[in-house]
């Protein structure tokens, strides 16, 4: 056992870049493992289980496509309303879920948080990475509903690869955010449903982006790293054309500082979570 | 022998007390730290220092026990060492894998099958794929579940939660673990089935780190300790002596707090004002050793007289029965009439009472009209201290918890 390694737990604040990462691909099973069980447990107490996933962006596109589509007459340019409405609802909700159950990942896990020891951010990532799963179903659904709705698809598909991996660096940014400040604020279950129905009537979700005033969207775009992803999804997966590659790298960009920044809150306020949730 | 385990000046401190945030405290708080910074005022936020500079050092193979009272911060080093939480200055090494026997049960999930959990649970808790694959069938029989592994966790009874939870833990396999009062949950057979495992994984070259108020299990299983205080440490060596050490500060405690709640006491006739224990040259002691000379003063006033008044002095260990009754002889020299205050005393010669609190009982009868004056009751209380060992080493728990008479003994093959 003497070559057993070593560990030095160091007092007060910690820990490098490299130190965090590395940890986290120690930790991969049991991130997995998170991810298993937040995915078991949703189909489990659900009665309606899988089906949800489903249920969920046909109720919003019905409503949206009578609301937006029918009495507003918003038009959707290259394609129909509701192919545009789908195409922007399935990547929206993989977003709006990861982030409402990641942020809440953390205190739902507080009787583990206080007894054992695993990499902290293991549930919030677990989350993001189980309702990834979801957003396969919404996905199948959309090939399978979408010629039927006038979706036009072409080789710009392979675009979602790129597109799906800024969205989850975003989701996984916003939700390790949420989940530290979450710990030490309750006030955020009051706040969060807010701040997502602001977050989706703030980004190309109801409306296009070509609908958004020219002048505003530079800011738009860089307020809302959202818009552009989602507008790329809409693109590629409603209109059959690539993502606007400049807007997208903008979006990118956004969305890297962003996962960054709440990683480093995340690691930041770390030390003291088994201590307060 | 090399160390497993090493706390290099460790502090934590938790930041105020316990509550829940809330942004718009916290944002006045800011408001006003700045403003208070602003004006030169700087005011450290209120801390509550849990681990006060505390430094150990525990052997590879070692059971090492962790002993003192309720928040002297025993589990909060153990929450230290298993990263649970994290500490504020200092340093901490470790040696190989730790696992944590911590109130087990809190990772299993009641709407998950016992198959499930064991996959998920054991994956959270660090085991691998592959692992959790080889040990599987070893944690359900030791789980004594295989009946019922595929049904969901909540239709189980408490009992076999509990198993459950235990055994996918215990089989975590690591190179060094951690236990904190587990064996206080579950019943007999479990606690068993406990103790069991950790002794089984002491044999095999495991280091153990032992939190129990269970002194006597600390005293079979671990060899050296640790003594908390406050979050200072006290005393590190010999689980024994530890284990020695803290009984004496238990019991000063509770003596203290005896003689606090006792005197003065009163009935209608008599008042006793004082009660003191001297020791053979007459000076007040509050502790004496096992065959040394005991005498006890009572200071009483008398309001109404009380003829031939018949003193009575008994000592108990706080249970049930009266360990040595002293009743004042019929022929003693006590006044026609007790009147006004008075002293009055009782010598015990050669205390045959081993280490612990004693209460000191008194009832005054009087002798003419054959009443109690004074009901039997509990007037004060002294500590038997440790001395030389007058019959060899016994374990130190056994000697503050077991019989209380000492008398001299001899064993003979």
């Amino acid at each position: 056992m003497s070559n057993a390694v070593e560990l030095v737990i160091e007092g007060g604040r910690r820990s490098s870049l490299v130190q965090g990462v590395r940890e986290l691909w120690i930790s991969r099973e049991v991130i997995w493992a998170f991810a298993e069980r937040n995915v078991r447990l949703k189909y489990k107490q659900a009665a309606l289980g899988v089906a949800w996933v489903v249920l969920q962006p046909l109720a919003f596109l019905t409503i949206f496509t009578i609301i937006f589509g029918r009495m507003v007459h918003l038009s959707a340019g290259h394609t129909s309303y509701p192919a545009f409405a789908l195409s922007a609802l399935v990547p929206w909700l993989f977003l709006q879920t990861a982030v409402a159950f990641g942020a809440q990942s953390l205190i739902q896990e507080g009787a583990l948080v206080r007894k054992i020891y695993f990499a902290r951010e293991a549930p919030v990532l677990g989350t993001v990475l189980g309702s990834g799963l979801d957003f396969a179903i919404g996905l199948a659904l959309l090939f399978i509903l979408g010629p039927m709705l006038g979706t036009r698809l072409s080789w710009a598909v392979v675009f979602i690869l790129p597109l799906m991996a800024v969205l989850s660096m975003l989701a996984t940014g916003v939700a390790m955010m949420l989940a530290a400040l979450y710990v030490y604020y309750r006030d955020f279950r009051y706040a969060l449903p807010l701040l997502l129905q602001i977050w989706m009537f703030a980004s190309p979700v109801v409306y296009p982006l070509s609908h958004v005033p020219s002048h505003l969207r530079d800011v738009y775009i860089v307020a809302n790293p959202a818009a552009g992803i989602l507008d790329g999804f809409s693109r590629t997966l409603a209109e059959g054309r690539p993502p606007d590659l400049g807007l997208l790298a903008v979006s990118a960009s956004v969305s890297l500082l962003i996962a960054w920044g709440g990683y480093r809150l995340f690691k930041y306020m770390e030390p003291g979570f088994a201590d307060v949730i | 022998m090399t160390w497993a385990v090493r706390f290099e000046d460790v502090t934590k401190q938790y930041i105020g007390e316990m509550r829940h945030w809330h942004l718009r405290h916290d944002l006045v708080r800011i408001g006003r730290k700045i403003l208070s910074q602003l004006q030169g005022q700087v005011r450290e936020p209120e801390k509550r220092t849990a681990l006060d500079h505390v430094s150990f050092e525990v052997q590879e193979g070692e059971a090492f026990a962790l002993v003192g009272p309720n928040g002297a911060g025993k589990s909060t080093a153990l929450k230290l060492l298993t990263r649970i939480s994290h500490p504020t200055r200092g340093r901490i090494r470790l040696r190989g894998r730790i696992g944590a026997l911590i109130e087990v049960g809190s990772g299993i999930h009641p709407e998950l099958t016992g198959r499930e959990n064991i996959w998920l649970y054991g994956r959270i808790l660090g085991m691998s794929r592959r692992e959790i694959a080889r040990r599987f069938d070893v944690i359900v029989d030791f789980a004594e579940l295989p009946h019922v592994l595929d049904i969901p966790v909540k239709m189980y009874s408490t009992g076999m939660q509990l198993r459950l939870g235990f055994s996918i833990a215990s089989h975590l396999d690591p190179d060094i673990f951690v236990v904190d009062e587990v064996l206080a949950v579950g019943d007999a057979s479990f606690q068993v089935k406990c103790k069991e495992r950790m002794l089984e994984l002491l044999k095999s070259g495991k280091t153990l780190l032992f939190v129990s108020h269970d002194l006597t299990a600390v005293e079979t299983i671990c060899s050296r300790g640790l003594y908390l205080l406050d979050g200072k440490v006290q005393m590190i060596g010999d689980v024994n002596d530890v284990v020695r050490t803290y009984l004496g500060w238990v019991d000063a405690r509770y003596q203290e707090r005896m003689r606090r709640e006792i005197v003065p006491s009163s009935s209608s006739a008599l008042t006793i004002e004082n009660i003191s224990f001297h020791d053979e040259a007459g000076i007040e002691q509050a502790a004496f050793r096992t065959g040394e000379t005991v005498e006890i003063r009572l200071e009483v006033t008398a309001s109404l007289p009380i003829e031939r008044p018949i003193f009575s002095l008994g000592i108990s260990d706080g249970r049930p029965g009266t360990l040595i009754l002293c009743p004042m002889p019929v022929d003693a020299q006590a006044p026609e009439v007790l009147l006004g205050p008075r002293t009055v005393s009782c010598r015990i010669n050669r205390l045959p009472l081993l280490p612990r609190v004693y209460q000191a009982w008194c009832s005054v009868r009087s002798g003419r009209t054959e009443q109690d004056v004074f009901d039997w009751q509990v007037v004060g209380a002294f500590q038997v201290a440790e001395g030389p060992a007058g019959n060899g080493r016994a374990p130190a728990s056994h000697i503050h918890t077991d019989a209380p008479i000492h008398t001299e003994y001899e064993w003979q093959w």
